[in-house]
């Protein structure tokens, strides 16, 4: 296949040419270029103390490596190298240090498991609910962006447009589509692999499943205020839908809404009690 | 299927690296690829493999990234079915060896076996994050840091903070990144 191209947008045309499906399954461009070079821009901009203090806001000190990383055009060693030249101590880099370690864990899971690991349930639903509840297909409504919450088709549209979401965007709108829509997380994996830029089945996969709480000891959920909070209100501002969204209420509410009781937990109080801090503490 | 881990590669390609092709997948885009280095000026083929694309229905945004990689390495670009692809580049080059690196994916095990029943392959290691190859519990991310914090810094003499000792370092209950 060609190698000389006079432009990125030669390069676009010629590659939309040979993979028509590619193009016409989304056309749409990410503006992150692919390369060692743009690598390690992004690797000259590490700042591992911001990174550990604000990375959970979508606005926050992420290094924008996962695509890199996902390709091996970076090494999890070179980063590491990268963030602990530019501190003094364990703890300024401890937090980027511990997200790297989950990417090595993922791959040993994958290594050692294989498609089984990260196709299949590691373990049964918390939810209340058996794996024959939840819906095998994703609605074109989520496909498209199309929700009518204005956060979720956000969030969408920028998976869509750029092949990339911040973390704590992946995980409202996994939540979102299999806790409140009740959709099995594999098409919903599925569906974000043909977006990200850095999806990898073993990450992607597991992740979902964590969501889900297949892989996890409880299923992960949100609410309005932990999403507001961390967006700094950009979706929820200018939300029509505010006061009466379906991310309103408590923890303890939504997971009364969401999940039947699981025979170890009576009180509905009592179930997944610090759930709502776990974003938080992250 | 051969493992470098024990030998020694060195700028001087030995024997068994003469004659050699690299196939670079996607998993180890890196102009400091080991397979690439291992065998400097070596003919190198990337394949993306369209099987898999379809399976996965990859949208143009990620392969437009694949590609501006794949321009900053010294690979010949070709796409189909990836093991008739290499074997046929590797053929054509009278290759006798064909290198790559580790991979963890089943597919990449499947194709590594279709090159090895007609041309040897040698996986070349990359340096592993953890330097550490006992037993790790993978049943949860805690379990797999009790033991991987010990190692996670690499060889850094970074100082430890006055509040932590490695056994009591705090794990979060989280899932990582999506993706």
């Amino acid at each position: 296949m060609a190698r000389d191209f006079a432009d990125r947008d030669a390069l676009i045309a010629y590659v939309a040419a040979q993979f028509p499906d590619a193009a016409e399954r989304d056309a749409n461009v990410a503006p992150v270029r692919g390369g060692r070079a743009a690598a390690e821009r992004r690797l000259d901009a590490i700042r591992p103390r911001e990174y550990a203090w604000t990375r959970n806001e979508l606005s926050g000190d992420v290094t924008r490596l996962s695509a890199y990383l996902r390709h091996g055009v970076v090494s999890l060693g070179e980063v590491r190298t990268a963030a602990i030249d530019r501190v003094n101590r364990r703890g300024d880099v401890r937090k980027l240090i511990q997200e790297l370690a989950w990417r090595d864990y993922f791959q040993r899971l994958y290594a050692a498991g294989g498609d089984e690991t990260i196709w299949e349930d590691q373990e049964d639903w918390k939810t209340g609910f058996g794996p024959e509840d939840y819906a095998d297909t994703l609605p074109e409504d989520i496909r498209l962006g199309a929700t009518g919450l204005p956060c979720m088709d956000a969030f969408i549209a920028e998976l869509r447009e750029t092949g990339y979401l911040h973390n704590h965007a992946r995980m409202w709108l996994a939540a979102y589509v299999v806790h409140w829509r009740r959709i099995d997380w594999r098409p919903g994996a599925a569906w974000f692999l043909a977006h990200l830029l850095d999806g990898d089945p073993a990450s992607n996969n597991l992740s979902w499943q964590w969501v889900a709480s297949t892989f996890s000891p409880k299923p992960y959920v949100f609410n309005r205020e932990n999403l507001e909070r961390y967006t700094a209100g950009a979706h929820c501002r200018t939300c029509p839908l505010l006061g009466h969204c379906d991310f309103e209420g408590t923890y303890d509410e939504i997971k009364g809404e969401l999940f039947r009781p699981m025979p170890w937990d009576d009180a509905s109080a009592h179930r997944g009690a610090t759930n709502g801090k776990r974003a938080a503490r992250r | 299927m051969t493992d470098h881990r024990d030998e020694t590669i060195g700028a001087a390609p030995d024997e068994a690296i003469r004659n050699a092709i690299v196939w670079v997948h996607g998993d180890c885009l890196r102009p400091g690829n080991p397979a690439l280095a291992a065998a400097p000026g070596a003919p190198a083929i990337f394949v993306f493999d369209d099987a898999l694309l379809d399976d996965y229905g990859t949208t143009l945004k990620r392969l437009v990234f694949l590609y501006e990689c794949l321009l900053e390495l010294p690979v010949t670009i070709r796409r189909g079915d990836v093991a008739e692809q290499v074997l046929a580049f590797a053929h054509g080059h009278g290759a006798e060896r064909i290198l790559t690196t580790p991979s963890p994916a089943p597919r990449f095990l499947e194709i590594g076996r279709r090159l090895d029943a007609e041309i040897p392959l040698t996986v070349v290691p990359e340096i592993p994050f953890l330097a550490y190859d006992g037993h790790l519990d993978l049943r949860r991310f805690s379990r797999y840091w009790k033991v991987a914090q010990r190692y996670a810094y690499g060889q850094a003499g970074l100082p430890l903070d006055e509040d932590e000792a490695p056994s009591r370092a705090r794990v979060d209950g989280r899932g990582g990144p999506v993706g």
